[in-house]
This record gives structure tokens, sequence and C-alpha cells, in this order.
């Protein structure tokens, strides 16, 4: 494998980042892979087999919208947008991240700082 | 989109997300070929990257929310095309199901038709029975135990009066109409019919919360003495017979020769207070049952003749209820003539009622089919246990085949619990189609028991029909299997690892059939075995019964039952009609004797009374009597072994004589000589009546009833001659003849209408009644026996076969499995016939297993249906060699097919086989 710096993204994560760029204006599922590789700097590679059951699950949620526009390259591609119940889930998330990010990193500065 | 719509737009969005990963696919590919990457080498990594395309798919449409029901339809159109790929399999599971359930639910239709039935009444709960035994027809004797459930005229006021708990009782006769009741409805051009009638209280149809499907029902004025008669005719009789005409209500009926007039019509449905095989036609009032039955025991106080039946006021303690009840009926019998003897007035205090549930009304037909249908009822299981082993092997095999497929599916990227749910699915598929069919096979049958066992019904209300509660049962059952044998297998094919699964598909020699499957077969030879027993001592047990020697012949024999009083005769002119009978069926060529009695033997009558023999003292016993023409004897085939039997001499008022049988002189003489001898009833307020008959000859013991009757002790008089000692204006009922018996020198083709037509040009209104063989009258009483051999051999028959199919397919199954193992023997110079013998025996073995099991369990459960076999306590040994041949018979032919099977292996293809 190219990218040993590669990690597993814990549980719903996925999800959030999908939501994230989705956020930014209708975009298809290919470009949805790609911006998250590049937004995290190639560290998370987005599979398709992870990409589409997500999209499919969260356009059942009714979180994301789907239409058939044509791409960049003039083929048809099916483009997903947030729905207002994705943008506040979207919001809600988010805090709900960072508070949670902080909150363990708090801990696991600590942890180290004893053990060292 | 809403989630029904979704699962209508599949196609659509399978399209769509087909497009949507193709999409994907080829801007990632151009995106390579974009970075300087040759085509084919990109399309190649791209490919590599997406993995299984499939298995996206898959998690996509799992995602997507319509999954269960979508895959559901999948799964079924799937099963459905599995099973249409295997129908030999198919069909033998189906078949299976079907006997199994149809068997099950054709017997419990009948249990639920008989003994879980209740009244069509208003609110059935709460009818409230006095009395708790079928003791039948009319009975003057006390009993050791005190319990009483038949009730004279007078404790029914009685009750009624004091019995301020109950609402409203009423009373039936106990039995139904008292003899055919001959109807003829006035007006020209009317035949007289022989029908059902029964007497009730006024206030039956009141009680049970009745509306009339026309006219009106009794009122209490109906029902008193010197009121007209009135009658409520069935709806079945007013339909069938005068195709529901409405002028019927209103217009007169003669009732045996007595005018009444149809108030009403009962509701459509309702069969009077019991179930029996012929409801009543005719409802009347009780009052005019001396009038047109001739009924002096109505107002008797001594002559108990009715049950009685009602509904207790809410919130009433029955226990309470019930001592008041048996209190006020001690101090009614104290009273009594019937209890003046000091031996009944010992048994006096334990007198009392039991107040039994009324919802299904008496239950004397119940108590009669109970143990025979409970009986029925666990053979009927056992069968089904039987049926499911089968299914439960066949799933079993054909999961274990299916193993290699389910991991070549797992490997595409299947999920497990979508293998499991498929298979489950398949078995859920399977066991609906066989609840189906088992219905079909369970009307079917339903109906075919119903005619089994109630050959003679008329508008019997049982309906052959499943109900709701049939049904369910049935489709609960195939559920439970289907789903119960389904689990097994699929858990453990999908247990199995792909890759293992797929390695292990070839050459190995331990894989057998697994112990279970074995087990299974065991269990299916052990439970055939028991049920083979079980028909094999039916079957004993029947011609046993059947065998009996009844002293009796019935060949050339018919039997024309009349009802003189019904034609309107009266007691003083049945003397003349009599001798004109005998004169005119004499002139009729062939006839050899005729003979004119009360009731015939092996026919379900029985009279009886106490006797008492003059000079010794009471010992309170009873015995049967039928009264009889001089040629009687001859005609039914008894012989006379001592002194004479009648004779033209023996009138009406000549002196009274009697010739008992063998029996009564056993009970009632000892060694005395009977001939001589005097005897009647014994009663306290009549002085002497016990010498009313003189013995003058004595006669062998011809079976009367039922050859269940042991010991019967019996008594025979002049069909002319008065019973015991008559008081002066007591008419004597039992001089009007029940039956005519014709003894031929050959078998008269056309003799029932001959019969008809000679009774019809002494009186057109003698018609008969009912006419048979004797010979089948004999047949008759044994139905019930024959039923039950009959079942108890189709459903060991069944198990049998079920068990040769669960033998053979596990045997079939090793064999396939082995096709390697035994060619690589055969290759190596083993006979075709070890390899016979190898297979032969490993089946034999499960077969001999399943009996060493099966033997002691048969012998063991004897003793359960012990009471309802004829004079058979244990498994004899004809009986269990016979089971034991016919099971390993079939185990032998189950396992010689795949046994020949491989010994016919081609050992070079068999090597090739992977």
């Amino acid at each position: 494998m190219k990218h040993e710096d590669r990690f597993d993204l814990p549980q719903g994560t996925l999800d959030l980042l999908i939501m994230r760029v989705v956020a930014l204006g209708p975009i298809h599922g290919y470009a949805i892979a790609q911006r998250i590789q590049q937004m995290s700097r190639e560290a998370l590679q987005v599979q398709q087999g992870s990409l589409y059951p997500a999209l499919h699950r969260l356009e059942y949620k009714k979180l994301l919208a789907a239409s058939w526009q044509s791409s960049e390259t003039g083929r048809e591609a099916k483009f997903y947008e947030l729905t207002a119940r994705g943008r506040a889930h979207l919001k809600a998330e988010t805090e709900n991240w960072k508070r949670l990010t902080g909150v363990v990193g708090l801990i696991l500065k600590g942890t180290v700082e004893g053990i060292s | 989109m809403s989630w029904l719509g979704r699962l209508f737009a599949r196609k659509r969005l399978e399209m769509e997300l087909d497009k949507e990963l193709r999409f994907h696919f080829e801007t990632q590919v151009a995106d390579k070929v974009r970075g300087g990457v040759p085509e084919s080498e990109a399309r190649r990594l791209t490919r590599l990257e997406f993995g299984g395309i499939d298995q996206i798919k898959e998690d996509c449409r799992e995602s997507r929310g319509t999954m269960g029901l979508e895959s559901t339809l999948q799964d079924l159109r799937y099963g459905l095309r599995q099973l249409r790929r295997s129908p030999g399999f198919a069909v033998t599971v189906l078949l299976t199901l079907a006997l199994g359930i149809g068997a099950n639910s054709a017997i419990f239709t009948l249990v639920n038709a008989i003994l879980l039935h209740s009244l069509p009444v208003t609110d059935p709960k709460t009818l409230i029975r006095i009395g708790d035994k079928n003791d039948c027809c009319i009975s003057d004797q006390w009993n050791d135990t005190g319990d009483y459930s038949l009730f004279s005229t007078e404790t029914y006021s009685m009750f009624r009066k004091s019995l301020s708990e109950f609402e409203e009782l009423a009373a039936t006769a106990s039995f139904y109409g008292g003899g055919p009741l001959t109807v003829r409805r006035a007006g020209p051009d009317t035949v007289a019919k022989s029908m059902v009638g029964t007497f009730v209280s006024g206030n039956y149809f009141r009680v049970f919360g009745l509306s009339p499907a026309a006219g009106r029902f009794f009122v209490d004025a109906d029902d008193q003495k010197g009121a007209p008669i009135t009658a409520v005719m069935s709806y079945d009789a007013w339909r069938q017979d005068y195709a529901g005409d409405p002028s019927v209500v209103g217009s007169t009926f003669y009732m045996n020769g007595k005018p009444a007039t149809i108030i009403g019509i009962a509701p459509k449905g309702f069969y009077g207070d019991r179930i029996d095989t012929n409801p009543p036609n005719y409802f009347l009032p009780m009052h005019a049952m001396d009038a047109v039955i001739g009924a002096a025991f109505f107002t008797d106080p001594d002559k108990r003749w009715a049950y009685i039946i009602g509904r207790v006021k809410p919130g009433t303690s029955l226990p309470a209820l019930q001592a008041k009840a048996s209190g006020l009926l001690r101090q009614q019998f104290a009273g009594l003539n019937s209890f003046a003897d000091p031996r009944a007035q010992k048994a006096l205090p334990r007198t009392h009622v039991v107040l039994s549930p009324g919802g299904a009304g008496i239950q004397s037909m119940q108590a009669g089919y109970k143990d025979h249908l409970k009986l029925l009822q666990w053979i009927a299981a056992l069968v089904l246990l039987v049926a499911c082993a089968n299914i439960a092997n066949l799933l079993l095999v054909r999961g274990m085949s299916r193993r290699a497929e389910f991991s070549v599916r797992s490997a595409l990227g299947a999920q497990r619990s979508r293998i499991v749910r498929q298979l489950l699915r398949e078995s859920v598929v399977l066991s609906g189609l066989g609840g189906l069919l088992g219905l079909a096979v369970s009307y079917l049958g339903a109906h075919a028991l119903l005619a089994l066992a109630f050959p003679d019904q008329h508008n019997m209300p049982v309906i052959a029909s499943p109900s709701a509660r049939v049904i369910g049962f049935a489709f609960a059952l195939s559920l439970v299997t289907g789903v119960l044998f389904g689990l097994a297998p699929a858990l453990m094919a999908a247990r199995t690892r792909p890759a293992e699964a797929l390695r292990s598909n070839s050459r190995t020699i331990a894989h057998g059939a697994s112990f279970l499957q074995r087990g299974l077969v065991v269990l299916q030879a052990a439970l055939s075995l028991v049920l083979l027993v079980a028909a094999g001592l039916f079957a004993q047990s029947l011609s046993k019964a059947e065998g009996v020697n009844m002293k009796l012949d019935s060949t050339n024999r018919s039997i024309a039952h009349i009802n003189p009083q019904g034609a309107g005769y009266k007691t003083t002119e049945v003397e003349p009609l009599y001798q004109t009978i005998v004169e005119r069926f004499h002139s009729i060529p062939g006839v050899l004797k005729v003979g004119v009695s009360t009731y015939t033997p092996m026919e379900a009558n029985d009279w009886n009374s106490g006797v008492k023999v003059q000079g010794d003292p009471d010992l309170n016993k009873t015995a049967s009597w039928v009264k009889c023409t001089p040629e009687y004897f001859d005609a039914v085939g008894t012989h006379v072994v001592r002194g004479r039997g009648f004779t033209l001499q023996d009138t009406m008022n000549a002196l009274p004589v009697a010739v008992v049988n063998q029996e009564f002189v056993r009970q009632f003489l000892g060694n005395r000589n009977p001939i001589g001898h005097r005897f009647g009833f014994d009663d306290p307020l009549h002085p002497g009546t016990d010498g009313a008959h003189e013995i003058v000859g004595v006669v062998e013991d011809t079976t009367y009833t039922s050859i269940y009757w042991k010991n019967h002790a019996m008594y025979f008089l002049p069909l002319t001659q008065p019973a015991g000692m008559r008081a002066p204006g007591d008419p004597d009922q039992s001089v009007y003849a029940g039956a005519i018996v014709i003894e031929t020198s050959h078998a008269v083709p056309g003799l029932e209408k001959i019969v008809a037509d000679t009774l019809a040009s002494i009186n057109p209104n003698l018609n008969i009644v009912k006419f048979q063989t004797f010979q089948q009258q004999i047949n008759d009483r044994f139905t019930e026996e024959r039923m039950i051999s009959r079942l108890t051999s189709l459903f060991g028959l069944l198990a049998l076969l079920l068990a040769a199919i669960g033998l053979y397919g596990v045997t079939a199954y090793t064999v396939v499995r082995r096709t390697a193992e035994i060619g690589i023997r055969m290759a190596l110079g083993a006979e075709r016939s070890s390899v016979i013998g190898t297979v032969m025996r490993g089946a034999m073995l499960q077969a001999v297993a399943g009996l060493a099991i099966g033997i002691p369990v048969a012998i063991f459960c004897v003793r359960y249906v012990k009471s309802q076999l004829y004079e058979i306590t244990s498994v004899n040994l004809q009986v269990m060699i016979i089971a034991v041949g016919v099971l390993a018979l079939a185990a032998a032919l189950a396992s010689i097919i795949p046994a020949r099977r491989a010994a016919s292996i081609d050992p070079v293809r068999a090597l090739r086989i992977e």
C-alpha cells in the first residue's frame, strides 16, 4: 500500500465528513471521495464500498437530496446536496465532534504527560 | 418516495445505482488515463481498487431500508425456483407435510366439532345443567353413588319453584323422541313419514335465548295439561321437507295420529340441546308427551326421564346452589315409593346432584366419543412427528448437499445472515404450501371421517369444513415445522467457512449421514412400529368383536322397523294386527319365519326392569326384556334349550308366561330348575306383583344391544301379554311392536319394496321406519370399532411410508456422499454384492435400532388403549411379528434402491467426480 499513514475512521465519522463536503454545494460521489482525500492531505482515502452505502443511507434518512445533472465531463452524474434537515444535523454533529475531540484530547494529553 | 413506492421503483433504483457506480468507475479510469497510465492498465487498477462491485450494490440496497420486503420477495421467488429445480425433494416434502398436517387437522376438525363445540345459543357459557351424567331414558332405580342426572316431572317443578338462583330452568327428554314419530301433514295427498321428535318444557327456547326463524316459540300456556298440541319444526326439516313454505306455520300436522299445530320454526343451525347423529325434526311441549307417545311416566313421581338445564343469575355461588339442589332432591326422594326399600333408604343420604357447564349441551355424544377421538388425536400427532422427522431429515440432507453452493455464494460476498434467511424462507415457503395442501387433505379427510364415523347421520350438526381455528392450527403447525427444521441446516450450512467448504468438497470418506440424521430415522422407525402395533391391535380387536359368537343367525334375515302407534293403532287393536302381519308375510314367496317384537338383537335399544323371583329375597337386580311373537326366536336364530318357546296360545288374556335366557337363570335361580318359577317386579305398594310371569322355557344368551354387555340377563314375554301386573287404567305401551324379523329361504331381491307394499296393504299409515338386513344391523353396531381400526391402519401405514422415505433419503444421501469412496473400493476389487451389503447393513441397522426402541414402547403403551380394545389386554406375538415384519420389509425396500445404485457406480467415473 502506498499510504502508510492511512487510518481507520471512527464509526459515524464518514457521514460527518461526507456532509461537510456536500455542504459546499451539489457534488457527485467520485468528487466527494476526491475532495475528502485532498482536504485530508491524502491521509484519508474513502473506499467506494463505504462511500456509496453511506450516501444511500444519508439519502434514505433525508439528510441528503440527490438529483441527476451533467458533470464537468458531460456525463450524467448523481449530485448530492444537503437538505435543511441535513444542514441542521451537520451543525449539531460538528459541535458534538468538536466537544468530543476537545475532551478526548484533554484527557489524552494529561495521560501522555503523566507517563512520560 | 414512499416505502411501497420505493419497492415498485426498484428497477429504476437498480438502474440508477448501476449508473452511479459506473460513472465513478469511468471517471476514476479517466483520471488515471489523464495521469499517464495506459487505459487497459487504468481499468485493471480501478477494478482492483473497487473490489466487489456487487458487494457495494448489496450494501447500498441494505442501507436503503426496503431491504426486508424486497429480499423477502426475492427469497420467495428464489425459493420457488429452487423447488422447481428439485421436484423430487419438493414433492416429497409437500406430500409429507400435506399428509401429516392433513391427518391432524382432519382429526382436529372432528374434535373441534364434537368435543369443543358450544350450542348455537345466546351466551352458552352461563348455561348450567343439573346433573353430570348421561343416564338415559326412563328410570325408577335408585343408585349407590347417589349421583342423579335424570329427574321426574315432579322434581323439575320443585326445582323450578325452589331454586330462585336460576333465572330459568328447562327440562328436556333424556331420550330423543321415545321412538320415531310418524308425522303427516293434514290435507289430501300427504304421506306419513317417520321423523325424530323430542319433548321439552315450555320455556325451552327461552332458556336458550333463541328467536324463531318463522312463527313463534312455546309460551307457558302451550305446555300445560289439556293445552292443544303444538310443535316447533326444525329449520332443516322445514327447508328439506317443505321447501321453507311459510304456510307450514299455523298448519295442522298429525303426530302419531294426533293433530298438532306447527307454531314456529327453530332458527337455522339449532340442533337441540345435544349433538346427535339424527337431531330432532320436531320439538313438542312435554305435556303433550302422554297424548302423542303414551307416557304414563310423565305424571309418576318415581319415574325419572328428564334432563334439566338453565341459566343461573349472575353472582350465584355454584357450590352453594349445588348443595341446596342436592338437599331439596334428598328431601323429595325420601317420600318416594322407589326409596321405600331399606337399602334405598341407606343410600338416600348420599343423594346429590352435580352442577355441570351446559354450554355444550348434554354431553352424551361427547362422552361416547371422547376416548376414541383422543386416541385418534394421539395417533395423528405421532404421524405428524414422523412427518416432521422426515422433513427435518430432507432439509438437513438438502442443506448439506448445498454446502458448496453456499460457500460459493458467500465467497462472492453474500451475507451470512442473508443465506440463513433465504434457507429459512425456503422452508417457510415449503411449509406454507404444505399447510395449504394439508388443509385440502383435512377438508376431504374430515368428510371421509364423518362418513366413516356416522354412516347413519342425517343433518348431524357437525360441520366437516375446517373452521378458522382449524386453519390456524394447520398453519401454525406447518410454520413451526418449517422454521424449526429449516433453521438447523441453515445455521449449519452458514457456519461453514467458504474456503474450507470449497476445499473439502472433493475426495473424503468420512462424510456419511450425520448422527442427527440417523437418529431421526431411528425415531421414525420406532414411532411407526408403535403405530403399526396399534393398527394390528385394533384390527385384531375388531375381528375378535365381529367374530364373537352372538348366538343368533343373520343369514337371509331382514328386519323392518315399524311404528303401529304412529299409524294410529290403540293398545287393544294390536293383537289382530300382529296376526294379520304374520299371515300376510307368510304368503310372500320364500318367507320361512316371521317374528314380531319390541326390538331385536344387536340393536341400539334396551328395555329393562327390576326382577324379583317369587319367594326369593329381592336381589335389587335388573334384567332386560323383549316382547315377541311365537316365531321370533326362530326368526333371529335363538335356540330354545329347555322347556318351550311361545305358541299361538300365549295370547293377551291367556296365562302370563315368560321365557328367560341362561344368564337370567344363572343370576336369579342358580341351580334350580327354572321351569315353573314365577317372577315379576317388586312393588311394595302392590303385593304379589313379583309373581306376574311364569317361566315356561329357557333360551341361549343371544347378544342384545352390544357385545360389550357381558352377563346380560334377559327375559322374553309374549308380545300382547302385559308386562308385570298393571294397575287398571294404565295402558301398556309395551304391546306396540317395533320390529318385524323376516327369515327367507334365499336372498329375495327387492324385499324392502315387497315388505313396504305388504304393510301398506294392511294399513296405508303403516310405513317402514327402517329396513335393513339383519347383518347390516349387526355391522352398524361395529361402526366405531371399524372406524378406529381403519384409521389406525391408515395412520400406521402412513407412518411406515414416511419412515421408509426417511430411510431411503438418508441412505441415498450416504451413497451420494460416498460415491468416490465406493468407486475406489470397487476399483480395488470390491464385489457388487459386498457394496450392496455394506449399504443395506447401514440402513437395516437403523431399522433395528428403531425396533429396539419401538418394541418396548409399544408393549408399554398398550395399557393406555386397553379399555378401547375388545378382550385384548397386551400385545400378542402375532401382531408384533407382523408389525416387525412389515417394518423390516419396508426398510429393506427403502434401502435396496440406493444400495443397487451404489453397486452400479462406475469406478472410473466415480473417481473423476469432484
